[in-house]
């Protein structure tokens, strides 16, 4: 994934990993993984923790401490209902951005 | 002299403690240490750097650095369990991740008094400025 890609992402991440929770609880490590599996490899599993830590604070997801084989507790999150209004807004504006996007690729031409 | 979270306060211990400072944030601190020390090497030594880091730049003093330290110690020990590897845990770009980490938590007292000495200097400044409607005329 090169530099401009990795720039990009910062600004849509907490709205991916909202989008990433709302289909299933998931714990830090495995929402690293998804994004490494689609492509995402400079993604730093302390960046997702860091964001994690803030939706947490802003009430947008619920955590609950599961037990693990090895090691200690894992927290695993799970979108709420203010994280789910949150998840919709940042789809209405992830469009509007897309679409302005799209007509000024297109003006170009 | 431990105390738990639960003991009602003595009086000698809250004059005591306007003293020293909050012994329960002390014994909270204490905890982290002794959780960090107990990392495999290589996860104690990025921790030990990530915690000399915030010492220094980041959100030391006041409520909340505690937690801090806390989820710190939390996620290293977590990323042990995991076995990543610490560039993965840090990234490319190791001072990015410890300030976004840090942006979490209450800033310290002098950077957000530096801060809001900013915000309000422009504010007044913006409001001083003569004839700021119709820009575009």
């Amino acid at each position: 994934m090169g530099k401009q890609a990795t720039e990009m992402l910062k600004g849509t991440l907490e709205g991916i990993v909202l989008a990433i929770l709302s289909g299933r609880p998931a714990y830090g490590y495995e929402i690293t993984a998804w994004l490494r599996d689609q492509g995402f490899s400079d993604i730093a599993e302390g960046t997702i923790y860091a964001l994690l830590v803030r939706v947490e604070q802003r009430g947008l997801v619920d955590v609950e401490k599961v037990p693990s084989e090895k090691g200690p507790p894992r927290k695993v999150y799970s979108l709420n209902a203010q994280g789910r209004e949150y998840l919709e807004e940042f789809w209405r504006t992830w469009s509007f951005l897309a679409e302005r996007l799209e007509r000024l690729r297109e003006g170009g031409k | 002299m431990a105390t738990g979270p639960d003991e009602s306060k003595s009086r000698y211990l809250q004059y005591l403690e306007k003293v020293t400072g909050s012994l329960e944030d002390k014994r909270r601190y204490r905890q982290y240490k002794a959780r960090i020390k107990q990392l495999p090497e290589s996860y104690r030594t990025a921790a030990e750097a990530m915690e000399r880091y915030l010492m220094l730049l980041g959100p030391a003093d006041g409520a909340g650095a505690i937690a801090m330290y806390e989820d710190l110690a939390d996620l290293f020990e977590q990323s042990a369990a995991d076995g990543t590897p610490i560039r993965d845990l840090f990234g490319e770009d190791p001072v990015e991740f410890v300030e976004a980490f840090a942006a979490n938590y209450p800033l310290g007292q002098w950077r957000s008094r530096v801060r809001n000495r900013l915000i309000s200097a422009v504010e007044r400044a913006a409001d001083e400025e003569p004839g700021r409607q119709d820009r575009s005329t």
